[in-house]
């Protein structure tokens, strides 16, 4: 009884509080955590729920009650069951086999490209983002997606290692000097982020972080072409400020 | 094993100085004396022979670190053994009596003193202060959060406490039960008159108390500002302190590596007649997986950081980008150690409760031999899971499925050890001491860390939450609400034992309340922020987090205010509390057979066990001890032995 009431209202958590408490996610990676969390927590329900109804259980009806004293006799000295534990070991066994097949699957259609991909450069360094659009020019500080085209991104960095986390888009991985790592993700909804860094990375960590959005593919030519315009110009400035 | 009979001949055959001299004036504050005298050496010697190179300020905070630990542990009385045999001599049988302490009083705290109970005790009032001060870190970065933006810390003094309330209290959670109680009760539990090495068990003690100074002295060197984790590169280029950061934890592999091979050694070969291996305790194989899961972790902490010390000072680049290196190397070995240094801390402290468990539901341990496997496996899964914590460096992706199946199959022996422990509880007459409280708390807490443990290990939904606030929440949770509240049913259990005191459960039991409401709240607070996606060890934050890290804040003070009221019952209960009965709850083990306060040599006569000591409730379950090698000494031999200031028999030769 006990059982149940506490896997019911277990699962029910598992139901709903991801939906509130997670970030707004942007991305088919994002829905997957999303889904993740619901189901693993529904599965973990009725374990964590037969963990405490025992214990709960065992205090309510074998408490010794009445003063401190030692009590008057000692439970009964069971110092096993064969079947019990052969029963917990093969549901352990299927939860993990069920876990590690759900995992592998998601992380596997992660794993591939697509054709028309989008490939973004973004680089890390002490403390900012930037990134770049191969093929137009295009350096930015803020990350503008277009929706439902796959992304590829090329994340490094020029000094130590950050963190590269767009969290709305349910996708990370650090940016480490001298090498490129590569993720990627699909956004399947329009709407605003932010890039955070996820690794301590010096004295400003807190405040390296970037705007970001999910716009259409028109607002993202648009937004190209006007940033065409621009960077040139702060490529230039930047040229000069480094020397 | 050292005996009256054999000790007048002892004395007569070895060599050693007289009573008197340097060698019995050394104490603690000898060792600082030296230890700082020492380090000032090496302070000057390194200006002097290094001012013109390029090596600089690293060089010299490294040479006077070495100077100090050095220092300090001659001063203290760390070598005087192995120095003696240099020189050709032997220790005396008088001076091993001093050694042990004997006809010291309290004083013999404050000295490199052999006695095992001696060295539990100092353990313990070290593991006090490191909370003491790692507490009060973590209470200064919660004042930080508790606004977005806060003045209250600038940046590089937020990251110099993120990164040293994280590795003070990883050295404290790993030596919380390992150094008080498997010091001071393990070796009685199986029937022991010591461990099987007093000086090197003293020496674990006074290696990793001189570690400490240096950890403290990194906030006046500029503070290391890479975390706990220190990752390359950013910890190649961080300020002198994380020379001294080095250092320390270089001293801290050296204390529980021999502090490991001491425990094992001790239970191999120092057991009482009839203490076969199947009737061992389970807190004694806990403290066995413990120990052999350090000795092999820590070596890849010594490499680490060894070449972190030289890639800082002597400019080679093991995790240097520009010259050849990678941080990933770095990463690799650091979570090599890092990973099983989480069942070090965590297997001594449940095994110590699952004492607590059987003996406060009055039952036998339920599968004592699958507890047994549970621990072993957790143990071996854990050296093949730490790219776990690498899922989102980048770092060879086609492992993530190797790793995440490693990380997943954990979960089947942690799930036997629980089970063990409802199945104890199951039926049980539970008598709802302080110590069962904590062992409730425990199995509410560790629930919550282990699934959400499992999310993490889903390498999906790990993209998600690794390097946020919900990983923070989750290791909190089970280092915290499982290890340290497991840690603290022990402390209860064996307060009586190593105190001669009752603990005020009155007292205790509201300090219970502040600490388990506490733990919900604050890390509540920390999985919302989680989920919202704030980053770790950051000092402000977008004010969308606001009111998750309130939450977090006013329950951690909570917490810390809980454990102040478990410590002030703790101190007024060692200074008024009425004198414990030698086994107050009852219980089989042997260190309970003992009498309160403990004997120098434990036994007055020698055990002989006969079965194992979770007999609650079964025919003729008295008989544990049932019988006793005859007396070896005669009765006025044996009244000297019960008193506190023991006359008798030193280190256990």
């Amino acid at each position: 009884m006990i059982w149940l009431v506490l896997t019911v209202a277990g699962g029910i958590m598992g139901v709903v509080a991801p939906h509130h408490l997670l970030t707004s996610l942007l991305s088919n990676d994002g829905t997957d955590v999303w889904k993740t969390m619901v189901f693993f927590t529904v599965l973990a329900a009725p374990v964590a729920a037969f963990v405490y109804s025992v214990a709960i259980y065992s205090l309510i009806g074998w408490r010794h009650r009445g003063n401190q004293d030692e009590p008057p006799e000692d439970g009964p000295p069971i110092r096993g069951n064969g079947f019990v534990t052969g029963v917990w070991l093969i549901t352990s066994t299927v939860l993990v086999i069920v876990l590690l097949v759900w995992g592998l699957s998601v992380w596997s259609a992660q794993q591939v490209s697509h054709p028309d991909t989008l490939q973004v450069e973004v680089t890390g360094q002490q403390w900012l983002w930037t990134f770049k659009y191969p093929g137009t020019g295009v350096e930015s500080r803020e990350l503008v997606l277009p929706v439902n085209r796959p992304i590829e991104f090329d994340v490094s960095s020029v000094d130590v290692t950050h963190g590269f986390w767009p969290a709305a888009l349910g996708v990370q991985v650090d940016a480490n000097p001298n090498v490129v790592t590569v993720i990627r993700t699909t956004p399947d909804r329009v709407g605003k982020f932010t890039v955070r860094c996820s690794q301590l990375c010096g004295l400003y960590h807190s405040f390296m972080y970037a705007p970001g959005s999910v716009v259409t593919s028109d607002q993202f030519a648009t937004w190209l072409q006007s940033q065409g315009a621009t960077s040139s110009a702060a490529d230039k400035e930047a040229q000069v400020s480094q020397s | 094993m050292t005996t009256i009979e054999e000790a007048p001949r002892l004395e007569e055959t070895t060599l050693g100085p007289k009573a008197g001299g340097l060698y019995r004036r050394q104490n603690i504050f000898t060792g600082l004396g030296f230890g700082i005298f020492l380090g000032f050496v090496g302070w000057l010697t390194a200006h002097a022979f290094l001012q013109s190179s390029n090596w600089g300020t690293d060089m010299v905070v490294t040479v006077t670190m070495v100077g100090w630990v050095v220092g300090f542990n001659v001063g203290v009385g760390t070598f005087n053994a192995p120095i003696r045999w240099l020189l050709g001599h032997d220790q005396s049988y008088e001076d091993e009596l001093y050694a042990a302490g004997v006809g010291q009083g309290s004083k013999r705290y404050y000295k490199f003193c052999t006695d095992h109970k001696v060295v539990g005790t100092q353990y313990l009032v070290l593991v006090m202060v490191m909370f003491a001060i790692g507490g009060t870190l973590a209470m200064m970065m919660r004042t930080q959060l508790i606004t977005s933006h806060s003045s209250f810390l600038s940046p590089d003094s937020y990251n110099a406490i993120v990164s040293i309330h994280g590795m003070l209290m990883i050295i404290a959670t790993i030596i919380m039960v390992s150094g008080p109680f498997a010091n001071f009760i393990m070796p009685i539990m199986v029937g022991a008159k010591d461990m099987a090495f007093p000086r090197l068990n003293a020496m674990s003690f006074w290696v990793i108390a001189s570690a400490l100074p240096p950890m403290l002295a990194t906030f006046v060197l500029g503070g290391v500002d890479a975390g706990w984790t220190t990752y390359a590169p950013l910890s190649i280029q961080a300020p002198a302190a994380m020379d001294a950061f080095s250092m320390t934890m270089i001293t801290f592999v050296v204390s529980v590596t021999v502090s490991g091979v001491n425990t094992i050694v001790t239970v191999l070969t120092m057991r009482a007649k009839g203490m076969t291996l199947g009737r061992l305790p389970i807190f004694v194989w806990g403290s066995v997986v413990g120990s052999a899961l350090s000795i092999y972790a820590m070596p890849a902490l010594l490499l680490g950081f060894t070449s972190m010390v030289s890639d800082r000072v002597t400019g080679t680049s093991f995790f240097v980008a520009a010259g050849g290196g990678t941080g990933w190397l770095w990463e690799n070995i650091f979570w090599i150690f890092g990973h099983p240094e989480v069942y070090i801390i965590l297997i001594p402290p449940v095994a110590a409760m699952m004492e607590v468990a059987s003996t406060f539901a009055r039952k036998p341990l339920f599968g004592y031999k699958i507890t047994i496997a549970g621990f072993v496996a957790v143990g071996m899964l854990s050296i093949m899971v730490w790219a776990h914590h690498m899922f989102t460096t980048g770092w060879a992706p086609d492992l993530a499925g190797p790793f995440m199946l490693t990380t997943e199959l954990i979960s089947i022996p942690t799930g036997i050890i629980f089970l063990c422990l409802i199945g104890t509880l199951w039926k049980g007459r539970i008598w709802t001491r302080l110590p069962m409280y904590f062992v409730y708390l425990f199995l509410w807490n560790f629930i919550i860390g282990g699934v959400t443990g499992i999310y993490l290990s889903d390498v999906p939904a790990d993209q998600y939450f690794h390097g946020d606030m919900f990983v923070t929440a989750h290791f909190h949770y089970t280092l915290l609400g499982g290890a340290m509240i497991a840690a603290t049913a022990a402390l209860c259990y064996w307060f009586p034992k190593v105190t001669g005191k009752m603990l005020n459960e009155r007292v205790g039991k509201v300090s219970f309340w502040m600490i388990a409401i506490g733990i919900q709240a604050t890390y509540f607070g920390q999985f919302w922020e989680g989920f919202q996606g704030m980053p770790r060890r950051v000092a402000y934050y977008d004010p969308i987090f606001l009111h998750a890290n309130q939450l977090t804040s006013v329950g951690a003070y909570l917490l810390m205010a809980g454990w102040l009221v478990l410590l002030y019952a703790m101190i007024h209960s060692v200074r008024n509390g009425s004198i414990a009965p030698a086994n107050p709850w009852h219980s089989k083990t042997l260190e309970w057979m003992v009498p309160t306060p403990v004997p120098l040599v434990n036994f007055l006569v020698d055990p002989v066990v006969t079965s194992d000591p979770y007999g609650y409730g079964e025919e003729g379950s008295e008989g544990y001890v049932s019988s006793h090698s005859p007396p070896a000494r005669s009765e006025d031999e044996l009244v000297p032995l019960l008193s506190s200031d023991y006359p008798i028999s030193g280190g256990d030769r």
